[in-house]
């Protein structure tokens, strides 16, 4: 990507370092002088992938692996763990009304980043999931 | 970088103003829905939650306030959001909150809406 900035970083699993993520990200958004309702919505994204990677990393290789590429006009967020992976096709669409009486309140990581984002992928297998966000900007 | 979470609460003709301050994730979470516990067995059953202070959140600290709206709407009672951020509205928006709770701009309109039910 033309005139694009980029980060690169390795999170350890330990309490909140989703935020370290995200604060990466608001350099970025800020210096390329990204509209705040953007920032903020990428920011749900971001913290939503790592949240979910950190917990399906797993033990063997507990951290997770975040990207960043930003110019003005798009955003592309790679997030990789090293779990076991799962089958993305597998996971139910979560739906407020069966929430309610649910014992089970959570599931909504995936939701979430694919309706907050311009393009959505995810690859999974034995050796981790990978998955790869496209947020446009303008 | 976002700060520690924290809450403060406040009591208005019965009803429950709950301020949060910091990032809200699960133990952010947990904290609003065990404060909120303690007033629900009081007989509070109107809620506003003022989201003012709190410009980070995930989704597994929101899922604790699905146990909340669960429990209010179990009981003919009601949860107002105000002062969202406009991402967390949207993100709440896409959760499907607001079919189930209010949300004003501020904490006396929300106190309005409620009073208004009565």
């Amino acid at each position: 990507m033309a005139n694009a900035v980029s980060l690169k970083v390795s999170l350890p699993k330990i309490p909140d370092i989703e935020l370290v993520a995200i604060e990466g990200l608001d350099r970025l958004a800020r210096h390329l002088g990204i509209a705040e309702g953007k920032i903020g919505e990428a920011k749900i994204i971001v913290t939503e992938a790592v949240i979910n990677a950190l917990e399906h990393a797993g033990d063997k290789s507990p951290g997770v692996r975040v990207e960043f590429t930003m110019t003005t006009k798009e955003l592309v967020i790679f997030v990789r763990d090293y779990g076991d992976g799962f089958v993305p096709a597998s996971v139910p669409d979560p739906d407020i009304t069966a929430k309610l009486g649910d014992k089970n309140k959570r599931g909504w990581g995936l939701k979430l980043m694919k309706s907050l984002s311009d393009d959505f992928r995810i690859e999974s297998d034995k050796g981790g999931t990978r998955i790869t966000i496209k947020k446009l900007l303008v | 970088m976002e700060q520690p979470f924290s809450l403060r609460t406040e009591l208005r003709d019965n009803r429950l103003i709950i301020t949060t301050s910091g990032y809200i994730n699960n133990v952010g979470g947990e904290a609003i829905g065990a404060e909120f516990r303690g007033h629900f067995d009081a007989g509070i059953r109107e809620v506003v939650i003022n989201l003012a202070d709190s410009r980070v959140v995930n989704s597994v600290g929101m899922s604790f306030l699905i146990e909340i709206i669960e429990q209010l709407e179990e009981t003919g009672g009601r949860l107002v959001f105000t002062n969202l951020d406009p991402a967390v509205e949207k993100m709440l928006t896409i959760m499907g909150l607001f079919k189930f709770a209010g949300k004003e701009k501020t904490v006396d309109e929300a106190v309005q809406v409620l009073s208004r039910r009565a």
